[in-house]
């Protein structure tokens, strides 16, 4: 990722830069939540044959060249998704076609409940970080409005 | 030197073309965002310049320099190939309107003075 190195004016930017970054990795997070709650009742997953594991993204900071030449934070993304080891439920159902021989089907380890309070905090992070932006921008208006 | 001919006033108009030429370059990019296989692109001009002030090279020289439209490698690619992110372009498009506008009200100054030099017998 191109860092905040540039003209003196991509400093003015930095606040939009890093936000626009953690506007892509809070998008890829709400991805991964929408997986999650997709797959809450697969029971056999190809290739394995085993429910889906619940899966969550964990995010890194981003360093880049900074414009005195050190090093510097210009935003984060999304580090590696990992699959949360956590036992799955069992639910006695023998009709269920994936049912063991004691009757018992294993169903994923997704919460949809802890899902959806995933989901409200993410879209929170991406409306936060969008308002960065619209305020970067709104005060680089008013500061091009001195100049009238 | 009138003030209309100084590599001031050229330079602001070319730092506006080279904005107006990385808003369609940002254009692409957001139209490319499926395209597998694509990597985003950029307008290198403002930094170019900036390194060559810095090697002291003079005014007129500067006019040497042209903006160049540059594959980003550094951006990392989706599992398609694809390097383009929808909010980065659109952070990178508000960006460039700021920039336009900043190169715009500095050029407006500088030719508010040359009409008010015109005016300034009436």
């Amino acid at each position: 990722m191109t860092g905040i190195k540039g003209d003196p004016l991509a400093r003015s930017f930095r606040g939009m830069r890093i936000a626009a970054s953690a506007l892509d990795a809070e998008r890829s997070r709400i991805d991964v939540i929408a997986k999650n709650v997709a797959n809450a009742r697969t029971t056999k997953m190809p290739g394995t044959g085993l429910p889906y594991r619940r899966e969550v993204a964990s995010f890194r900071p981003v360093l880049g060249e900074a414009f005195n030449g050190g090093i510097d934070f210009v935003g984060i993304r999304v580090d590696e998704v990992v699959t949360d080891q956590s036992a799955f439920e069992e639910v006695y159902d023998p009709q269920h076609p994936d049912a063991d021989a004691r009757g018992v089907v294993l169903y994923p380890n997704v919460n949809t409940m802890q899902e959806m309070a995933d989901l409200v905090t993410a879209v929170r992070s991406y409306e936060a970080n969008l308002s960065v932006i619209e305020t970067t921008e709104r005060m680089a208006d008013r500061a091009l409005r001195l100049a009238e | 030197m009138s003030l209309l001919q100084s590599p001031g006033h050229a330079l602001l108009q070319r730092l506006m073309s080279a904005t107006t030429q990385r808003r369609d370059v940002i254009a692409m990019n957001v139209a490319s965002q499926n395209m597998p296989g694509y990597r985003r692109r950029d307008v290198e001009f403002e930094r170019l310049l900036v390194d060559a002030m810095d090697r002291g090279t003079p005014p007129e020289r500067l006019m040497e320099i042209e903006p160049e439209v540059q594959i980003d490698w550094a951006s990392e690619a989706r599992a398609d190939g694809n390097s383009v992110d929808a909010e980065r372009e659109s952070a990178m498009l508000r960006e460039n309107r700021i920039r336009f506008e900043l190169y715009a009200a500095i050029l407006s100054g500088r030719s508010n003075l040359v009409r008010q030099a015109l005016t300034s017998d009436r």
